[in-house]
């Protein structure tokens, strides 16, 4: 899934409990939580909402009009690439706040535009190709695992149950480091396929649209989730878990750190604990 | 003395989404463990038998193609229950009944998208059908909200 935040701008919610983080999770809220505890705490505990960044802009942006041209094809119509635009200049524009473009936006919108160009250019699905689903949210309830009901949304489900999630980046990624970074992510959306279907994915890709000057597109095959991987994913589910009854909210400082929105709390943040 | 008790229940699904089911419970006396597979054998056998030849009486149907008084046409029965879970399956239920959509069209959507009617949809194409329920009745919501709780009228 392209970076979708589950704070939009706006006045700060009621805090979360614990207790009500621990009933569902989803990839997102699992890698929020491998990345940064604190980051998690100030993000779906506390619910600290921030302005909508650009990038996140140009991502949902690039999503919505892929997510039309998937739904195309699933109700059988034309692929008409003047509908796609019309998509992608409305949801340009719905941008639900103020977004420091830094005097880029004309490029950023360019920019964007022409990466979906391409990928409708160089995408390995045939235009006839139905897909199987199309943003479906859909849930795994893990109770006989002792762990919370894993919820989450399948960007394209390919003929034949392949699943894929759409990024844009920056730069051309590595295969195997791009499998390693999103490998919670896959690993969840196989969970849940296989709890939705009865029947286990074929295979997973990502569908990387890299924005650069020449836009590239970059298909990133998997293989089906091994035991060992869904071990593995369970195990963090489990931490998860009990790190939220623990209130175990510690921050983990590093490379992560350049680009949290959420530096200034961080440096002020006493350990949250007053014994 | 043992008592083997023997129960049979069957439910099946009718036009309309309605579905109606029937048990029958027998108890029988032995006077020997030995009997107990035999006289199961054909306990099973008689209730079935039983079972089977009353529930085609479907009774009262609101849409008004029921047969109260056993005689008349019997419409075809559907295969049992609801392949999807049972949130998916009251939501596609609240969100035909609320905006009074034809339960034909929706089941001919179905079978467009995914080649089989409603009852039969996985959990992951009745998550597709309620996403394209929902456009059409002007509910769709966004990606991050998919998970919120129902609204009163809404999802």
């Amino acid at each position: 899934m392209i970076a979708i935040i589950e704070n939009g701008v706006g006045p700060v919610a009621e805090p979360a409990p614990p207790e009500k983080l621990k009933r569902t999770v989803s990839a997102s809220r699992l890698n929020c939580w491998l990345q940064c505890r604190l980051k998690f705490y100030f993000r779906y505990v506390l619910k600290l909402t921030k302005p909508k960044t650009a990038a996140l802009h140009y991502g949902s942006v690039v999503h919505l009009v892929l997510q039309q041209w998937n739904l195309t094809r699933w109700r059988r119509q034309p692929f008409e690439i003047a509908k796609l635009k019309q998509v992608f200049d409305t949801g340009w524009l719905d941008q639900g706040g103020a977004i420091d473009w830094d005097g880029e936006e004309p490029d950023q919108k360019i920019s964007a535009w022409n990466v979906l160009e391409r990928y409708f250019t160089d995408t390995p699905i045939k235009a006839g190709e139905l897909p199987e689903a199309v943003e479906v949210p859909v849930e795994a309830d893990l109770s006989s695992h002792g762990l919370p009901v894993l919820i989450g949304v399948l960007d394209l489900v390919r003929a034949g149950g392949r699943i894929v999630d759409f990024k844009t980046a920056a730069k051309t990624p590595d295969a195997d480091m791009a499998l390693h970074q999103n490998g919670v992510q896959l690993d969840c959306y196989s969970v849940l396929y296989r709890e939705a279907t009865g029947k286990r994915e074929s295979g997973r890709e990502l569908h990387h649209l890299i924005k650069t000057k020449v836009p590239k597109v970059i298909i990133t095959p998997a293989e089906p989730m091994l035991e060992y991987q869904r071990n593995r994913l369970f195990r963090l589910m489990e931490d998860y878990r009990d790190g939220l009854d623990r209130g175990n909210f510690i921050p983990a400082p590093g490379f992560g750190c350049m680009g949290c929105e959420f530096m200034s709390e961080c440096k002020k943040f006493d350990g949250g604990r007053h014994e | 003395m043992i008592t083997l008790e023997a129960n049979y229940s069957k439910k099946i699904g009718l036009p309309g989404y309605s579905s109606h089911q029937f048990s029958v419970t027998l108890k029988s006396e032995l006077a020997d463990i030995t009997q107990a597979q035999a006289e199961s054998a054909r306990l099973y056998a008689v209730l079935q038998s039983s079972v089977d030849h009353n529930i085609q009486q479907v009774g009262f149907l609101p849409n008004g193609n029921g047969n109260g008084n056993g005689h008349g046409h019997i419409p075809p029965v559907e295969t049992d229950a609801w392949k999807c879970s049972d949130k998916q399956r009251d939501l596609i239920l609240k969100i035909t009944d609320e905006h009074k959509l034809d339960k034909a069209k929706v089941e001919q959507l179905a079978q467009d998208r995914f080649g089989k009617g409603v009852k039969s949809l996985n959990k992951l194409e009745a998550s597709g059908l309620i996403e394209e329920l929902l456009e059409q009745t002007g509910q769709s919501k966004p990606r991050n909200q998919r998970f919120s709780p129902p609204k009163a009228g809404g999802r």
